[in-house]
C-alpha cells in the first residue's frame, strides 16, 4: 500500500480521470474503482475524497446529478466541458513529474 | 443485500448524534456507508461491525466533523457570492420601492459630480501648461522690475545684449535665446498675401531650450542664417499643399524674402505660447543694438544641470553695475551716480521666473498670451468639493431621514440573526449602488457640458475615454464617494436596537436632526455665498461696460493695417469719408484699448533741468488731426489740433494725469516740454533735445484695463500716420459700413487682406477674463442651488408624510391650511436664515478681496447681500410650499381612516 503522504497531491488527478474513463460515477464507486485500478494497493480516504468533490463541483469542473434510491439519495459526478480539458492537462502534467522524478531519483521506469 | 429502512434511520441518526449536519455531505456520507456495508454484510459480516469498520474509515467522529469542515470551507467562497448577489438585489429592490428619494438622490450626485468632473479635467490642463518641454524645469524666462521716473515696469523684456551676455559670462546658463514681436505679417509666396498673426523673431537656439518637435530641416542649423525662418505645420499646408516647404521661399510684408529653414509640429495647446512662423534674429537690426536701457525683448535661458537659479539671481545686481549703470551716466550726465538713482524713487531690478510658473503666476507687461492665475485654480477646486459636498450631504440627509421608515426593517433583520456588520454592507451597497448610477449619469452629463464650458473657458477639453487610468479614476471615484456618502446613515441605521425598534420608540423626523439641520444649513451657505459672487461679478462687469471712459466706445470701426495701403492711406479714408453716413475717421496706430501700439519717453517742462525728479515719463501718441473728434473725447482747456495752425506739427495735447504730473501750476497751455533726441547709431542723445508746446488739455480717458490708473499721455501729429483707419458711423448701417470699406480696399489694396474690427468689441474682450468668471460663477451657483433645493424638496416630503396622521388631526380639531403650511415650513424657513447670516461675513470677505484688484470699482451695497439671501429664501420657501400645500390640503379621512 502506497503511503497517503505521496498521494496527497494526486487526488484531484486520479478522481478527474476516473471520472473521465467511466462517466457518471458516485463517491463510492470512485474509491472502489481506484482500489481496484491499482491492484488493493491505493485507498482513497473517503475523509479526503468527499472535500475534493466538492472543490471541483464549486469550481465548476463537475456537475451533480442525483438519484433517489429507496431511502436514500444518490449523488452522481460528471465531467463539465471545462473538467474534460482540465484532465488531459493535469494527466499531462504528471506524466511529466513521473519523467523529472526519475531522473532527479536516478531510477529506470519499466 | 439492500440495507433495511431501520439501517439507513440508525445510520442517519448516529451521523446526526456525531454532529455532520451539512445537507448536501450528510445525504452523500449515508449512500457511501451504505453501500460499503452492504459489501461487507455480503461477506456476513454483521451490520454493526461493518458499520463500525466503515466508520473507522472516515475516522471516526473527529474525521468525519473535519470533512465537514473542509466541505463547508470550500462552499464558503460561493455563498460569499450569493450574499454580494444577494445585497445588490435588495438594494435595487429599495431603490425601486423609492423611485422619488433615489431619483433625487441620483440627480444631484449626477449633476454634483459630472461639474466636479469638467472642473477636474480644467484643473488638470492648467497644471500641465509647458511640462511638455524635456529641459521644462531647467528653463527660466528674465523678469524686469523697473521703476523709472514715475512709472512702475513689471513686464518680460530684457535689454537687447542680456541673452547674449548671460550665455557667454555666466557659467550657469547653457544657453540663452530673445523672441522680439513685431505685430502681424502679411505672407505671400507669390502674388495673394495673407495676414500672420503668431509671427515672432527669435535667436537661433530656440530649438535647443524648448522641445519643438522638427517634421523637416535641422534643429542645430535652422534659424542660424539671416533671411531665415522656421514654419509649422498649418502654415506650411497652408502656403505649400502637397509640397516640400523646406528650402522654399516666403516673402513677408512685400519686402523681405525669407528660405524656410525648418517646419516644427503644432504647439500642444497646453504651451504659453503658440507660434507660427519664427523668423531668424541674426536678420534684426535691433537686436545688435548695444543699448542696455532700452527693454524690448523676451529673454528665455536654459540653467545648466545641478545649477541654483538663486545663485544667478543673486549676481543680476552686479551685472546691472557693470553694463546698465554706465550707459545711463552717458545718458544722464556726469554727475548721475546710483545713488542718486535710487534717491530719485528709482529701481532696476532683475529676476529668473520659472517657465513652470509662467501660465499660473505671471501677469507682466509682455505676455505672449492671457495667462490665468492660480487663485482661479484654487477657487474652481473649492467649488467642485463645494457642489460635491452638497450633493453628497443630500444623500445622508435622505438616507438618514428615512431611517424611521427603514427602522422596523433594520430591527426584523436583526432579530433573523443579521450582525451590524451585515446591515452595514447592505447599506453600504445601496449608497455605492447609487453612486455608481450616478457616475454613469455625471460623465454623459460631462460630455454634454464640455463644449459649453470650453466656449467658457477658451479651452479644448475633452474626456479621456482612451486611458484607462480614467475608468480605474471613475470607478475609485465612484467607490469613495458611495462609501462616504454612506457610511454615516450605514452606522446610524445598524445601530438601532431591535427591541426600541419594533417597540416603536426611535426618534422620528425633524426631531434627530441636529446634524440634517447643520448640513441643511452648510449647503445654503455655500449657495448664498455663490450668488453673492455671481451677482458681484456681473455688476463690476456692468459697472466696467458703463463707466464714463472718457471716448465714446460705440459706433467706431477700425480698418487694420493701414500700412497695406501704401501712400493711399489717407485718399482712402477721404474718399470712405464722402459717404454721409460716416461722420469722422482718424488714422493712428495708437487707440483706446489694449492690443494696440504704445510707446513711452521721459519728458519734462522746458527750462526746467533734465533730472530724474524733472522728468515724467509719457505714453507719446502718434494721432491725425481727427483723432479726438473721431474717438469722441473731450478737450478740457485749450483746442484740438487744427488744419489751420501750420505750427501744429510740433504741439502736443496732454491728458489732464500728464498736464498735472508735468506742471501743478495752473496754465500749461503753451509750455514747451522737452525730451531727448536720436543721437548716433540708434542710441539717444543729451544735446539734442526734442520739444513740443502744449496747445490743449484732454479729459483723462481709459486706454488700459480698469484695473489700472490712467497715465500720464501725450497726442502729437505724426507726419505719415499708419496702424488702424478708424471710421465713426451712424447706427443702423453696420452692414453698408463694412460692404463699403471691404469694396474701396479691394480697389485700392488689391491681394491685402481686408481685416477690420468694432472699438466696443475690443474694448470687451479686455474684459474677457471677467465675463468668463461671471458666466462659470453663475453656472456654478445655479448648480448648487438646484442641489440643495432638490435635497430640500425631497426632506419637506418626508417631513410632511411623517406628520400625514399628525396634519390630519389638526385639520379634524380646525386648523387652517395656512397655518399648516407655515408649521410645516417654519423650521427650514430657520435653517436658510441662520445660513443667511453665516454666508453673510465670508462673501463679504471675498468681494472685497476681489475688487481690491480693481482701481475702479462698483459699490457694493447691503443690497447684493439681501437679495441673496432673498433670493434663496424664496427659492427654498417655493421648494418646500408645493410639498407642504399638497400635505396641508389633502383630506383627513385619508390620512386617518387607517389603524
Amino acid at each position: 500500500m502506497h503511503s497517503p503522504e505521496l498521494l496527497k497531491g494526486t487526488l484531484q488527478t486520479i478522481v478527474l480521470k476516473v471520472l473521465k474513463d467511466h462517466g457518471r460515477m458516485y463517491g463510492y464507486e470512485i474509491t472502489q474503482r481506484v482500489k481496484e485500478l491499482s491492484d488493493d494497493r491505493i485507498f482513497l480516504t473517503e475523509g479526503a475524497l468527499y472535500p475534493t468533490l466538492h472543490k471541483l463541483e464549486a469550481e465548476g469542473m463537475l456537475k451533480t446529478e442525483t438519484v433517489n434510491i429507496g431511502k436514500r439519495v444518490r449523488k452522481y459526478y460528471v465531467l463539465t466541458p471545462e473538467g474534460k480539458s482540465l484532465v488531459k492537462e493535469r494527466v499531462a502534467e504528471f506524466a511529466d513529474f513521473i519523467k523529472t522524478m526519475a531522473n532527479v531519483l536516478q531510477v529506470q521506469l519499466g | 443485500m439492500q440495507l433495511s429502512d431501520d439501517h439507513i434511520a440508525y445510520i442517519r441518526k448516529d451521523l446526526h448524534y456525531r454532529g455532520i449536519v451539512h445537507e448536501g455531505l450528510e445525504e452523500e456520507l449515508i449512500d457511501h456507508i451504505c453501500s460499503s456495508v452492504e459489501e461487507q454484510m455480503e461477506k456476513g459480516i454483521r451490520f454493526i461491525d461493518a458499520y463500525h469498520s466503515v466508520l473507522k474509515k472516515f475516522g471516526h467522529t473527529a474525521g468525519l466533523r473535519q470533512t465537514q469542515q473542509q466541505t463547508l470551507q470550500i462552499n464558503q467562497h460561493s455563498k460569499n457570492r450569493l450574499m454580494l448577489k444577494n445585497y445588490v438585489l435588495i438594494a435595487l429592490r429599495n431603490l425601486r420601492k423609492h423611485r422619488f428619494y433615489s431619483f433625487i438622490n441620483v440627480a444631484g450626485l449626477s449633476v454634483g459630480i459630472g461639474i466636479c468632473l469638467v472642473i477636474l479635467l480644467f484643473v488638470l490642463n492648467e497644471i500641465s501648461f509647458d511640462r511638455h518641454h524635456v529641459f521644462a524645469d531647467r528653463i527660466y524666462r528674465v523678469h524686469s522690475k523697473i521703476d523709472f521716473a514715475g512709472n512702475h515696469y513689471d513686464m518680460t523684456y530684457a535689454p537687447a545684449p542680456m541673452a547674449a551676455t548671460l550665455a557667454a559670462d555666466y557659467p550657469e546658463v547653457e544657453a540663452a535665446i530673445r523672441f522680439r514681436e513685431r505685430g502681424s505679417y502679411l505672407i505671400k509666396r507669390e502674388t495673394e498675401n495673407i495676414k500672420e498673426n503668431n509671427v515672432m523673431w527669435t535667436d537661433k537656439d530656440f530649438f535647443k531650450i524648448f522641445t519643438v518637435p522638427l517634421l523637416a530641416g535641422n534643429p542645430e542649423t535652422a534659424l542660424a542664417e539671416p533671411n531665415s525662418i522656421a514654419i509649422s505645420k498649418k502654415i506650411a499646408d497652408k502656403f505649400f499643399p502637397n509640397e516640400e516647404a523646406l528650402g522654399q521661399t516666403l516673402i513677408l510684408d512685400n519686402k523681405l524674402n525669407m528660405k524656410i529653414t525648418a517646419v516644427f509640429e503644432e504647439m500642444p495647446s497646453t504651451s504659453h505660447f503658440h507660434f507660427d512662423v519664427l523668423i531668424a534674429m541674426a536678420g534684426l537690426e535691433e537686436a545688435q543694438s548695444p543699448v542696455w536701457f532700452s527693454n524690448n525683448f523676451q529673454t528665455y535661458f536654459l540653467l545648466r544641470e545641478g545649477a541654483n537659479p538663486k545663485d544667478l539671481e543673486s549676481k543680476f545686481p552686479d551685472l546691472i553695475l557693470k553694463h546698465v549703470m554706465p550707459q545711463l551716466k552717458e545718458v544722464m550726465g556726469a554727475d548721475f551716480t546710483l545713488e542718486k538713482f535710487k534717491e530719485a524713487g528709482n529701481k532696476m531690478e532683475y529676476y529668473a521666473q520659472p517657465l513652470l510658473d509662467i501660465h499660473l503666476k505671471s501677469s507682466l507687461q509682455g505676455e505672449f498670451e492671457p495667462n490665468f492665475d492660480i487663485t482661479y485654480v484654487y477657487l474652481f477646486v473649492a467649488i467642485a468639493l463645494f457642489i460635491l459636498i452638497i450633493a453628497s450631504i443630500n444623500f445622508m440627509n435622505l438616507s438618514t431621514a428615512r431611517s424611521a421608515n427603514r427602522a422596523k426593517e433594520v430591527g426584523v433583520r436583526k432579530v433573523m440573526g443579521s450582525l451590524r456588520s451585515h446591515l452595514m454592507r447592505q447599506f453600504l451597497m445601496e449608497s455605492i449602488l447609487l453612486s455608481v448610477f450616478s457616475f454613469i449619469l455625471a460623465v454623459g452629463l460631462a460630455y454634454a457640458l464640455l463644449p459649453v464650458f470650453n466656449e467658457l473657458s477658451a479651452r479644448q477639453l475633452s474626456l479621456p475615454f482612451d486611458q484607462p487610468l480614467f475608468y480605474g479614476g471613475l470607478l475609485l471615484g465612484a467607490l469613495v464617494v458611495g462609501v462616504l456618502a454612506g457610511i454615516y446613515p450605514s452606522f446610524f441605521l445598524s445601530a438601532f436596537k431591535p427591541v426600541n425598534v419594533l417597540k416603536g420608540n426611535v426618534a422620528l423626523g425633524m426631531k434627530s436632526g441636529l446634524i440634517r439641520s447643520s448640513l441643511v444649513v452648510f449647503q445654503f451657505m455655500i449657495s448664498i455665498f455663490l450668488v453673492v459672487a455671481t451677482i458681484v461679478v456681473y455688476l463690476q462687469l456692468d459697472y466696467i461696460q458703463n463707466k464714463k471712459l472718457g471716448f465714446n466706445k460705440d459706433q467706431v470701426i477700425m480698418v487694420d493695417d493701414a500700412y497695406a495701403l501704401g501712400d493711399q492711406r489717407v485718399v482712402y479714408k477721404e474718399q470712405i469719408l464722402q459717404n454721409s453716413f460716416i461722420e469722422s475717421a482718424s488714422i493712428a496706430g495708437y487707440l483706446p484699448v489694449e492690443g494696440t501700439w504704445r510707446s513711452d519717453n521721459p519728458w519734462w517742462l522746458e527750462g526746467k533741468e533734465a533730472t530724474q525728479e524733472n522728468m515724467v515719463s509719457l505714453q507719446n501718441w502718434q494721432v491725425d488731426h481727427d483723432y479726438i473728434k473721431t474717438f469722441g473725447m473731450t478737450i478740457k482747456e485749450g483746442r484740438d489740433f487744427s488744419r489751420d495752425f501750420l505750427s501744429d506739427s510740433s504741439a502736443v495735447i496732454l491728458n489732464e494725469a500728464a498736464a498735472k504730473a508735468l506742471s501743478f501750476d495752473d496754465g500749461i497751455i503753451g509750455k514747451r516740454i522737452n525730451t531727448f533726441g536720436d543721437g548716433e547709431n540708434g542710441g539717444v542723445s543729451t544735446t539734442n533735445l526734442e520739444a513740443l508746446t502744449v496747445i490743449g488739455v484732454v479729459e483723462n480717458f481709459h486706454f488700459e484695463s480698469l484695473k489700472k490708473n490712467v497715465s500720464p499721455l501725450m497726442l502729437f501729429l505724426s507726419k505719415r500716420p499708419g496702424g488702424y483707419i478708424s471710421f465713426r458711423f451712424q447706427s443702423a448701417n453696420t452692414e453698408e459700413v463694412i460692404a463699403l470699406l471691404e469694396n474701396k480696399w479691394k480697389q485700392m489694396a488689391p491681394g491685402q487682406p481686408f481685416t477690420y474690427q468694432f472699438l466696443d468689441e475690443s474694448f470687451g474682450k479686455m474684459y474677457a477674463a471677467e465675463m468668463r468668471l461671471g458666466s462659470i460663477f453663475g453656472i456654478f451657483s445655479t448648480v448648487a442651488i438646484v442641489i440643495a433645493c432638490l435635497g430640500l424638496f425631497a426632506l419637506t416630503a418626508f417631513t410632511a408624510e411623517q406628520r400625514t396622521k399628525e396634519i390630519g388631526i389638526r385639520k379634524v380639531l380646525g386648523a387652517s391650511v395656512s397655518s399648516i403650511v407655515v408649521m410645516l415650513s417654519k423650521d427650514f424657513g430657520k435653517l436658510v436664515v441662520i445660513a443667511f447670516a453665516l454666508a453673510t461675513p465670508f462673501a463679504w470677505w471675498g468681494v472685497t478681496k476681489w475688487l481690491e484688484d480693481y482701481q475702479y470699482k462698483v459699490e457694493i451695497g447691503w443690497w447684493v447681500y439681501a437679495l441673496a439671501g432673498a433670493s434663496a429664501f424664496l427659492v427654498a420657501w417655493l421648494t418646500m410650499s408645493y410639498q407642504s400645500i399638497k400635505a396641508a390640503t389633502s383630506n383627513p379621512v385619508d390620512s386617518l381612516k387607517n389603524e
